[in-house]
């Protein structure tokens, strides 16, 4: 297939895959709260909606700085589609892409002027110095596969079994990390609702369904990261099976546990990261 | 207003040209990342602002005079 087409065609599957795994993940949370809750389709419904509706640009944000970091979130998970399913790249890549993704948080809110988007801003940081530790998962897979190529991993996987099974707690940091990217999770400091819609705040209209575009594409990417990468080589009927049933357990767990304030969240996530890397390492060293 | 209606459509314009450029003419690898990282988000964008509801020529002065509350 034509380059360009392939990686359309992957950024458009990313957007309503993301999109529809978000709305069941509403759905789910509803139900366990005994709601009827949204369909499924309203995360998609809502992204569009946004297109049409009436913008405002704030006198506070600063322009054309507002404008332009929503659309580097952009480019920045459209580089994640390239290098994940497009050319199953190397994940040093994602890491990159991930970081960068904090920096956009960081600067989403404080470009927007509002206080919600600062304190957003600071969170971003905080956030950014757990679930960075988070992403040591990258070396014990390194030290497990000798590789961090994508395509090498699941080939890997093909010949010696899913990772899952060999360095477990590195599959549970990453699971850690996907959970603290769900919107409604007890690690989502950023968009806490306590600071409204945190750096979101103050994006309405377009910027709203633009970041909400990336947000999509977001998900998807990090669940198939997680399924790629943990338990190898698998179908199109395998990714859908696996990103549905990682979205459901994340909606059980969003649904069942409160928002943690910032300190608490940064404490919790660097426990998981600690027993993640020493775990591993002493579980490779035994085995 | 109008200065963002024209800018949006230049900018859709030349991102849907690049698009077109990569799928048809089939370039090196590294320009298609390059028109993909820049230029999908620049069509996304563009497309939104051309899309997007505008304030009707009534309502405008009670927009803009609408008193700031601050925060």
């Amino acid at each position: 297939m034509n380059l360009m087409a392939n990686i359309l065609l992957n950024v458009l599957i990313a957007f309503l895959i993301g999109s529809l795994l978000y709305g069941l993940q509403r759905k789910v949370m509803a139900r366990i709260q005994t709601r009827p809750g949204p369909p499924i389709i309203q995360h998609l419904l809502h992204t569009l909606k946004f297109f049409i509706k009436e913008s405002s640009f704030p006198y506070t944000a600063a322009m054309p700085f507002y404008i332009a970091i929503a659309s580097m979130l952009c480019a920045i998970w459209v580089s994640a589609v390239i290098v994940g399913p497009v050319i199953e790249g190397s994940l040093l890549l994602f890491f990159g892409i991930y970081a960068l993704q904090k920096i956009v948080e960081h600067n989403a809110g404080s470009s927007s002027g509002s206080p919600y988007g600062k304190l957003s801003c600071v969170r971003a940081v905080f956030s950014a110095a757990a679930e960075v530790p988070l992403f040591a998962v990258l070396v014990i897979i390194y030290l497990q596969t000798q590789t961090m190529v994508i395509s090498d991993i699941i080939n890997y996987q093909a010949v010696n079994g899913p990772l899952i099974f060999t360095i477990p707690l590195a599959a549970l940091m990453f699971f850690v990390l996907i959970l603290s990217k769900s919107p409604d999770s007890p690690f989502a400091i950023t968009k806490g609702k306590d600071i409204v819609s945190g750096y979101e705040t103050e994006h309405f209209g377009v910027l709203r369904g633009y970041l909400m575009i990336s947000e999509s594409i977001a998900w998807y990417m990090l669940l198939w990261v997680f399924l790629t990468v943990f338990i190898g080589p698998l179908g199109i009927l395998g990714y859908l099976v696996g990103m549905v049933a990682i979205s459901v357990l994340i909606a059980f767990i969003n649904a069942t546990t409160p928002l943690l304030n910032p300190n608490h969240s940064i404490m919790v996530q660097i426990t998981f990261a600690f027993i993640g890397i020493v775990g591993s390492l002493v579980l490779m060293m035994v085995m | 207003m109008t200065t963002l209606k024209v800018s949006s459509y230049a900018i859709f314009l030349l991102s849907i040209s690049g698009i077109i450029y990569a799928l048809v003419f089939n370039p090196a690898d590294w320009i298609v990342y390059a028109i993909s990282i820049v230029l999908i988000p620049t069509f996304i964008l563009s497309l939104g602002l051309i899309l997007m509801a505008r304030v009707k020529k009534e309502e405008e002065d009670e927009r803009r005079n609408e008193p700031f509350i601050g925060y």
